[in-house]
């Protein structure tokens, strides 16, 4: 369709206010601009969140609020997100870093999104404005069924984890500017050796962001040794539904899941 | 929504047009304000033929609604040579062969001008990472590489002689 109307609110209620007539949110527009220059987007009217404010990184207290408008470069260059860096660099380039956003990164389809498969992985929480008000939602709820018409996810609020629990790991076709095959990040602590708390998330192997609940299961109580990660990569393909696409078949992402789940840990 | 009035400052000159509801930056750089260095290539942000720096950083402009980026600093490839003179990445693309078409090198110089602005002295992994996002398809990327690096090391002596 052709495009009738931008909106340029300036406040995240101005936003929700626009968005009452229809129309798409557009966060940087690296994945809504593709379509609308191709003519395929089902609106004709855009919402931008460029200017809504939305675009803060703070931390407080060991927690982080990362406005949903935030660039994937604004979140690097904070430095208590300085774990975040390597996964960063795995997603797309510079460039599109540049433009792409937190918040659009819950709403793209796989084996894109490699940022939530991160926030699944770190219970973030989202918090959402809407025509009723605010409310705050796991983003894995957000990530199974979205948002209501009308509402819009404004930032994401993430506890920091502990150093030395954050795991990432992303397998893909090239070093650089390349989607998932399998992609893997995970929050998991041990304790004399033996892990005590795990989430592992993945990307890549599924229509959307997904746990390995199987493999956590597996863990607990275990030392991250070859054996067990591999046990656990292999228990975690009861938890995936792969897809074929151009960079990987469903079969192969499937087999190649355990090895990059222990790489994530044991690299 | 109207057609509107749009005012950028590009290349440090502030410049106002008329927009239609959704058109792109680059469309307007090119079709408004006829700066034709910034090219379309595939329109979905995979190419980077069509990168421009927003307020100094690299973007896709085939992927900016103009009307967002509305009040903004520009910069395009026309912007570059100060006073019609090449700068020294654009000097080191032409001494090191690194133009073959000419498609991608609008934008390979822009994220060029971007990653040496940030890092003066970028290595061989940080120019590679930066010009990911730009595809050559004449494959030329090993002397747009050594171009970049041979850029920054001009820079550098310039800034020196100084």
């Amino acid at each position: 369709m052709v495009i009738c109307a931008v909106h340029v609110p300036e406040s995240a209620d101005a936003a929700v206010d626009c968005l009452a007539g229809g129309g798409w949110i557009m966060g940087g527009g690296t994945v809504v601009m593709p379509l609308v220059n191709s003519g395929a987007a089902p609106v004709t009217e855009l919402v931008s969140l460029r200017r809504a404010g939305l675009d803060g990184v703070q931390v407080r207290d060991g927690v982080a609020t990362i406005g949903a408008a935030a660039t994937f470069t604004a979140v690097g260059e904070q430095p208590e997100l300085a774990f975040l860096r390597p996964a960063l660099r795995t997603i797309a380039s510079p460039t599109i870093r540049n433009q792409a956003t937190v918040g659009g990164n819950l709403f793209v389809a796989q084996p894109y999104g490699d940022l939530a498969v991160c926030l699944l992985a770190l219970d973030a929480t989202c918090e959402i404005a809407g025509p009723d008000g605010r409310r705050a939602a796991p983003v894995a709820d957000v990530l199974a069924s979205g948002v209501a018409a009308g509402e819009v996810v404004v930032a994401v609020r993430v506890v920091l984890p502990q150093p030395g629990t954050w795991y990432y790991h992303k397998a893909m076709r090239r070093r650089l500017n390349s989607a998932a095959i399998v992609t893997v990040a995970s929050v998991t602590s041990a304790d004399g050796g033996m892990v005590d708390s795990t989430r592992i998330a993945l990307g890549g192997v599924a229509s959307r962001p997904v746990r390995a609940v199987s493999a956590e299961r597996l863990l607990r109580g275990r030392p991250l040794t070859h054996e067990v990660l591999t046990e656990a990569g292999e228990a975690a393909r009861g938890d995936i539904d792969p897809f074929d696409d151009a960079y990987a078949s469903a079969w192969y992402r499937a087999r190649v899941l355990p090895v990059h789940l222990r790489r994530a840990f044991l690299p | 929504m109207p057609s509107q009035i749009v005012s950028l400052i590009v290349n440090g000159e502030q410049r106002e047009f008329i927009a239609a509801p959704g058109a792109t930056l680059l469309a307007s750089l090119r079709e408004s304000l006829g700066l034709t260095a910034a090219k379309r290539g595939c329109a979905q942000g995979a190419c980077g033929t069509c990168t421009v720096l927003v307020d100094g950083r690299p973007e896709a402009s085939c992927l900016v609604a103009v009307e967002t980026v509305a009040g903004r600093s520009i910069r395009t490839l026309e912007g570059v040579a100060a006073g019609g003179e090449l700068d020294e990445v654009q000097s080191a693309f032409v001494d090191c062969f690194a133009t073959q078409c000419g498609f991608c090198t609008a934008g390979m110089i822009m994220v060029a001008e971007a990653l040496l602005d940030a890092n003066p002295e970028p290595s061989e992994e940080d120019v590679i990472e930066a010009i990911s996002g730009n595809v050559c398809r004449c494959t030329g990327y090993r002397p747009i590489v050594i171009a970049v690096l041979e850029a920054a090391r001009r820079r550098r002596e310039q800034v020196v002689s100084r």
